[in-house]
Order: structure tokens, then sequence, then C-alpha cells
């Protein structure tokens, strides 16, 4: 795990997008992200003007409104929004309202809610959570080679045991 | 209107016999089209919705399951599916309800727009009245409005107080309507042909108490083009979503288009080019110095349109293409993408109007004729 802590240092200092882009070790410790709705809420009420800051050429964006050309030659209703931050793979839907303009800028709010649970979630909660499980797993493993060496130094300590007193009836 | 005969309904009734031996008399409405009866028992929302998505799979309707979403959620009252609960959606619906669930997604059958069924849409924050044949504001139109008010934003160009814009073309009122909406010192001119088009710009203009700021002026750009000189002087910005199909895109529209929207309100001329070149030839007289011309265009156009410009409209200067952001990314790894299409121009009137003063104040230099 002490490879983690020069990783996670860089992720305070340096901007974002060069921080993603030499860490691509890190997604999949990002999709541990837990996707519950509250601790989206909570971050994003509390650090509004703490978000991170989307720059769009890190993002792709997707409409599903069919193949073809787009303008006056056609008329769709579908107005669901795709958006996928490229560097972390963070992807979010939008189909809120009729207006894929709108769909498009609250998308954009989601993903930045997003990114800063993934952000701040890297420094605090998750990381700490998983140091934590690791180490209990640890700790689990050094007690069950414990007790079955344990048992093992017991077992052959009543084989000893056993062997000379057989008159014991 | 050809859609109304084949919505003709006949009723059909019958005899039901129950178990006990009584006999009940049932009624059907049944649309002469082929669609379903109305359920004689109770139906919910969400079972409506399935059955409706299925009649339209069965009948080649495109996308059948937004359609019947769409149209239920607004029966519900409720302008998306997703915003309408749980517990609602699985309710029984109330006789009337159901018929009118039945009632307009019948109409869905024969291609009419969904839009055009529930008489409304929605065009960045507002919500419009649509009635047909009056053509329906599209998505990318959105961001138009958007580019050109982050422009006015950031550029504020032409300094004329109140600031002013003219639309060519108005339709439903869509783009306007969204500039007054978000601007509240603009006042606002409108130009549009056809008279169902400026009734309906006026009325969605009343509805949302715009009305005082909005001047629609039922006139057509190629046609009263002789009493257009001195009709507006000094607009900051002309904005148009103007009829930019080429001819033979004509001949392939989808039903819904070319059954219920207005082909005028499409049809460029051979190149696409014929209302835009009459409404660029007509700008340098009604905008203002450092006034500018927003167009929504065929992505086949920019470049034909500059070149246009440069060979003929000596007081314009091209500025820049943007492309809409339908870039095509398909969800494979082979990305078809960055097909992004050009589809928005933006020309300026420029300050130095007399080509002799290149530097210097030119800001009360004016045109001979103002």
């Amino acid at each position: 795990m002490s490879s983690l802590l020069p990783i996670t240092s860089s992720l305070l200092g340096a901007s974002r997008r060069l921080m993603w882009r030499s860490t691509p070790g890190l997604s999949p410790l990002l999709r541990l992200t837990p996707p519950a709705p509250s601790w989206v809420v909570a971050f994003g009420k509390k650090d509004l003007p703490d978000l991170p800051v989307l720059l769009e050429e890190e993002l792709e964006e997707q409409f599903v409104r069919g193949s073809g050309p787009g303008g006056q030659a056609t008329n769709k209703t579908s107005n669901c929004v795709v958006l996928k931050h490229i560097p972390t793979g963070i992807v979010v839907k939008c189909h809120q309202t009729r207006s894929v303009d709108i769909n498009r800028k609250r998308a954009r709010d989601i993903m930045r809610e997003k990114l800063d649970v993934a952000y701040k979630g890297e420094l605090s909660e998750l990381v700490v959570k998983k140091k934590e499980s690791v180490l209990r797993k640890q700790e689990k493993r050094k007690r069950v080679n414990e007790n079955l060496e344990r048992k093992r130094l017991f077992n052959e300590a009543l084989a000893v045991d056993n062997k000379p007193g057989d008159d014991t009836a | 209107m050809w859609w109304r005969r084949t919505l003709s309904s006949s009723y059909r009734c019958y005899l039901e016999r129950r178990r006990s031996g009584a006999k009940i008399w049932r009624c059907l409405t049944r649309p002469t089209c082929g669609a379903p009866a109305v359920p004689a028992g109770r139906i919910t929302a969400l079972q409506a919705l399935d059955v409706w998505k299925r009649h339209f799979v069965e009948n080649g309707v495109t996308e059948p399951e937004q359609s019947s979403q769409h149209i239920i959620a607004h029966l519900l009252g409720a302008k998306t599916i997703e915003s309408v609960e749980q517990q609602r959606l699985a309710e029984f619906l109330s006789k009337e309800e159901t018929q009118q669930v039945w009632r307009l997604c019948s109409k869905r059958l024969s291609r009419m727009p969904v839009q055009f069924i529930i008489e409304e849409w929605d065009f960045r924050d507002l919500t419009l009245k649509m009635r047909p044949p009056v053509f329906i504001p599209r998505p990318e139109t959105e961001e138009l409005v958007e580019l050109v008010l982050t422009d006015l934003q950031n550029h504020p160009g032409s300094t004329e107080t109140p600031p002013t814009c003219l639309e060519v073309g108005c339709g439903s009122g869509a783009i306007s309507l969204s500039l007054l909406k978000s601007l509240p010192q603009l006042e606002a001119f409108a130009l549009e042909r056809s008279q169902d088009a400026v009734d309906l710009s006026r009325e969605n203009a009343s509805r949302l108490g715009l009305q005082d700021r909005l001047k629609v002026y039922h006139m057509d750009v190629i046609k009263d083009a002789e009493k257009m000189p001195g009709l507006f002087s000094s607009i900051s910005v002309l904005v148009s979503n103007p009829p930019y199909l080429f001819s033979e895109d004509m001949a392939t529209l989808e039903p819904e288009i070319s059954r219920f929207e207005d082909r005028a309100a499409l049809d460029g001329g051979e190149d696409g080019l014929n209302v835009i070149r009459q409404i660029l030839t007509l700008a340098p007289d009604f905008l203002s110095n450092r006034g500018r011309i927003y167009l929504e265009v065929d992505p086949r156009h920019p470049a034909l349109i500059r070149r246009w410009v440069e060979d003929n409209v000596e007081e314009l200067r091209f500025v820049e293409t943007r492309q809409d952001v339908s870039g095509l990314v398909s969800a494979s790894s082979r990305k078809r993408s960055h097909i992004r299409p050009l589809r928005w121009i933006r020309i300026e009137k420029p300050r130095s109007y007399y080509a002799g003063f290149s530097s210097g104040r030119l800001g009360s230099a004016r045109p001979p004729h103002t």
C-alpha cells in the first residue's frame, strides 16, 4: 500500500488533467465509488465552489438521437444525453427534461458532483477503508495461521504422549 | 387534412354474456386506421405504456417507447415519464384517462409527431404551444440560441440600447422568445411568411407574458423584399433558422415531417441557400454597425456561404463557423465520431462600413439611408 502514497500526493499537487492521464491504474479503484445518491448530494451541496472544473476536451458526449443527419431533416423526441469523462471512465446519463440543452447542462452538473466524489473519495474514505480492510485481512490471516500452528503443536504433543503410555486403558 | 379522415371512429357494439347469464352491452370506439380498441376493463398507466409501445412497434412507428412515454406522461400532467411517481403509474387509469390515452396514441399511428399530438414542446427553459403545420423547433437550434447569448455576453458588439434582435422565419417563436426570456432588455422583431406561424408565435408570446417585447410581421423575405428597406434599422442581432434543406433532401423526409410540417419551412431550393442568400442580401440594411447575423445552416453550407458573401455582400464579414454537438460517437471502440456537422455561422457587419475609414473612432458612422 505504500505504493499508493506517492500517487495520492501527486493528486493534491498537479493539475487534474495531467494527474488522471499519468495514473491510469487508479481507475479500478475509482469504480469502487459507491453510487449512493445521498453521498453525492452531500458533497455537491457542501463543496459547490470546489467542484472540479470540467474540461470539454475530456468529455465525450452522445445523444441517443439515432444516426443520420440532424437539424431540420429529422424530428426526434429522444433527448437522452450520455456524457462520458474519458480519463476516469465515469458515465452520466440524463434525460430529466424534454430539452436537450437543459439535459446537457444537468449532465455536466451531475458529472462534476461525481468527479468530486471520485477525487475526494480517493483521498479520504475510500483509501482509508481499503487500507483498513487490507489490514483486517492480514490480521485475520495471521490469527488463522497462529491457530493452525497451535493445533499442530497440540496434536503433535498428543501423539508423543499417546505413544509410550499404552497402559492407560 | 388527410389525417383527420384516417382517425374517424366507428362505434362497434356487441352483447357480452356473463357467466351469470346476464347480458351486457359493450361499446368500443374503434378508430378506422387499425388502432387497437379501448380496453373494456381497467388498465394502469404502466400497462398502457406497454400496450402502446407494442402497437407502435407492430406498426413501424419510430421511437415507439418514447412516443408512448411522452404522450402518457403528458396526460398524467408531467413532462417526462420519469417524473411521474411509481405509485401513480401503478394505479388504474380512469375511464376518461384511458380514452384520452387511446385517442392520442392512435394519432401517433399516423406518424403525427408527438409534439403535435400533445400540442406542446420544450425549447430550452420554455414550454411552447405546437400546432401543425408550424415547424417544430429542433434541439440543434437550442445550441444556436446558446451561442447568441454567450456571444452577446462576451462580445457586446454593437452598443445599441436597448439591444434589438430580428428573427427571420420565427415559426413558433422559439428563438425570439428564448432570447427575450434570457435578456430582459431585449426588444425582438420577427418576420414570418406563414399566417399560422405568425398566429402561433403571438400566442406563445402571450402565454409567456412576452408579447410587449415581440413584434411579429407577416411578411415574406423574398416576395415582400421591396417593402423591407427602412423597415428596421440598427438591429444588433439578426438570427435565423431558415429553410435550408436541399431539394433532394425534401424527397427523403420521414413521414413525421413530410406529412405534418410546412414544406416551405424546410425547402431552401436546389442548393438550400435561397432564403439564406436573401437574408444576407437584406441584412446590411437592417443591421447596426458591428451588428451580427447568426444562422443555422446545413453542414454543407458554411464554405459556400462564406464565398458567396465575399463575392456579393461587401458590407458583411464572415466571422466563424461553429459545430454542433451531435458528434456521433458510437458506443463501440471504433469511433465513427468527430463527424461534427458545421452548423452555425456568424457573420458580422463590421464597423468600418466605409472602406476608407480604417482607423479612428467610427462609433457614430451610419449608412447613408438611415
